[in-house]
């Protein structure tokens, strides 16, 4: 059982710290995503759990064992460059035996196994081709391979798919929600990706200059960010965020209540200024005797399944972003009517916090 | 006005740099040519011929036996034997030395490398002239003139400043997620190097082999300090040795030092073929 737990973990780079103080534990068989923005630790956490980088302070458990100052090829962990990191001189073959042929595994184990493994990624015709003959996707496979062969307990990606296309980087990122139901091992996953975040995630770390800003499953983060930063950083286009205040509304609960609008917010909350959140797909256009607001449009982006309108209003600098059918004709430069849903409302303290 | 689409073609103002640069270059070409052809030319003459004055004539008939000469002579034997003895070895120490210092600078620094590095590559600055004195004192008391330990000796270290500078460039080009990769494989720095790094710095070798042997194969200087019996003379001394026996023998000189000058060129025809464009390409990215 390869359960992964950082304990305290820091990583300094001389006066900078890269990754502060985390604490976490992934299940065995978890898919566990890293999300964050560049600069944000997220690689560095990777690298220090493959033992690339070592620790500054605390420890790194693998399946219950110390690895904190154990070598990186004996932790148990295989990992998949950005680069890929394909040995160019090797040919398919020479670089997914590479680790076995350095084990000293004799050499018909190793052919069985290469074929067994090419078979897998369906990569059988390529054993013979130098890494300057495979396409990209190609070479993403071989490194999955090389990664896969040596059985490890714990998969590290990091970015595996940043430099594929668009089209490649879907199918990619299938094949590799299809290998971990295949394999049976803990995936540690490093993108900045949100889809690829959402899709394959069982759970999403969210990393901000060195910490952990919220850990939680996809739709979790999406419905119910704990924090300023989480509300901004999931979801695409990203919430909108409108400075706003708290007042006494009916019944003794509150409404909360940016330029002309107020609305009930259906519980009690302390009075004084926030920042309301509401998600683009949260606004609609409403009838007249229903809308919130006024909003003049200034862009429409039709996106063919959706279209992303931005609107100018009295009470936020930012543009606020709603999306709607596409079958609803608006243009820009009209008034229109917007509505705000009732249910899902993030209202954020002054620090950022989720009340 | 005109219709700018039925204009000829305007024609650029003649440029006459590109002829002068071109017939420039050819005059430079034959003065390096002259040289060697003249040798060309002697060794295929008599030695009365030669001496009749007709040192750039085409001669009359080929004439092979200064070729003959050379090759049956022992001492010529002995001197291409000792060449080899210096320079094989000295290229191969002084590749080995230098790309095991310019991958840790490469790959592994550390405090104060960027320093010693400078420090290390520094040594090409060095005049011979300024070290040979008491190189030669320190042979000496060490009981080692007249032979080739200090040839072996000089020329390894003297080429390791090069061999430093070019393997740590090359080895930095060599991306970090490879090493990385290799590391994770369970190779350690010696693997990395061995398996991973050197395969890729053929080309880097390849230059290094044929400059460190071209260097050490035609040089002039070291062994005429440290050698002084005949059986431990080096080809370039021999050719000099070869003109005081009987007579001033040109022919024969000449044979001789085109037969000194075919293993350096043999060496690089042969190293030619690792120098391959784009080793490392398909190793990161598209």
């Amino acid at each position: 059982m390869a359960r992964l737990v950082l304990e305290d973990v820091t990583k300094r780079f001389g006066a900078v710290i890269a990754v502060d103080a985390v604490d976490l534990q992934i299940e065995h068989g978890e898919f566990v995503v890293f999300v964050g923005p560049s600069g944000c630790g997220k690689s560095t956490m990777l690298r220090t759990i493959s033992g690339l980088e070592s620790v500054s302070a605390g420890r790194i458990l693998i399946g219950d064992r110390d690895v904190t100052h154990v070598a990186p090829s004996r932790r148990g962990v295989a990992m998949v460059f950005q680069s890929y990191a394909l040995f160019p001189h090797m040919t398919t073959a020479e670089n997914i035996g590479f680790g076995l042929r350095l084990a000293r595994v004799p050499k018909d184990e190793i052919a069985r196994r290469v074929t067994d493994v090419a078979k897998t990624l369906q990569i059988e015709a390529l054993l013979d081709r130098y890494p300057r003959q495979l396409s990209g996707g190609q070479r993403q496979r071989v490194a999955i391979g090389r990664s896969i062969i040596r059985d490890p307990e714990v998969f590290l990606f990091d970015e595996p798919l940043s430099n594929l296309d668009a089209a490649l980087r879907v199918r990619m990122r299938l094949e590799i929600a299809r290998l971990r139901d295949r394999l049976d091992a803990t995936m540690v996953y490093v993108t900045h990706d949100q889809t690829e975040a959402m899709t394959l995630a069982d759970r999403i770390v969210v990393f901000n200059q060195g910490h952990i800003e919220q850990i939680g499953a996809p739709v979790e983060l999406y419905d119910a960010p704990a924090n300023l930063f989480v509300a901004g950083f999931i979801g695409a286009p990203a919430m909108n965020f409108i400075p706003a205040e708290i007042e006494a509304g009916e019944n003794g609960k509150a409404n909360v209540r940016f330029g002309a609008v107020s609305l009930p917010i259906g519980r009690e909350a302390a009075e004084g200024k926030v920042t309301f959140g509401v998600r683009p797909e949260h606004l609609s256009v409403a009838a007249e005797s229903e809308h919130d607001f006024l909003g003049r449009v200034e862009i429409v982006e039709k996106l063919g399944a959706e279209s992303l309108v931005y609107l100018q209003t009295g009470f936020s600098k930012a543009p606020i972003t709603m999306r709607i059918p596409p079958e609803l004709s608006v243009h820009a430069g009209e008034e229109i009517p917007v509505r705000v849903g009732r249910k899902r409302l993030h209202l954020f303290d002054a620090e950022g916090r989720v009340i | 006005m005109a219709d700018a689409a039925v204009l000829p073609p305007a024609r650029p103002p003649f440029n006459p740099w590109p002829a002068v640069i071109f017939v420039a270059l050819i005059v430079l070409a034959l003065l390096f040519l002259a040289p060697t052809a003249g040798v060309l030319l002697s060794s295929v003459k008599t030695t009365r011929e030669i001496a009749l004055g007709a040192l750039w004539s085409i001669p009359a008939e080929l004439y092979l036996g200064n070729y003959a000469e050379v090759l049956a002579n022992p001492a010529v034997h002995r001197y291409l034997l000792n060449t080899v003895l210096v320079s094989a070895p000295a290229t191969v120490a002084s590749i080995a030395l230098g790309a095991l210092a310019g991958y840790v600078f490469a790959k592994l620094p550390f405090r104060g490398s960027n320093l010693l590095f400078l420090v290390i590559v520094s040594g090409m600055f060095f005049p011979p002239q300024v070290i040979l004195i008491p190189l030669f004192r320190l042979f000496n008391a060490m009981n080692l003139i007249d032979t080739l330990w200090p040839l072996i000796v000089i020329h390894t270290a003297m080429g390791i400043p090069i061999c430093t500078l070019l393997m740590r460039n090359f080895f930095a080009t060599v991306p970090n997620a490879l090493r990385e990769a290799a590391i994770l494989e369970g190779a350690n720095e010696w693997q990395v190097l061995i398996r991973v790094a050197l395969p890729l710095s053929l080309p880097a070798l390849a230059v290094l082999a044929t400059l460190q042997f071209t260097w050490i194969w035609n040089d002039f200087l070291w062994p005429l300090i440290f050698t002084q019996s005949d059986e431990k003379r080096t080809i370039m001394l021999g050719i000099v040795n070869l003109r005081g026996q009987y007579s001033v023998a040109w022919g024969v000189q000449g044979a001789l030092s085109l037969i000194a000058s075919l293993p350096t060129l043999v060496v690089f025809l042969f190293f030619q073929r690792y120098f391959i464009k784009g080793m490392t390409m398909g190793a990161v990215k598209g």
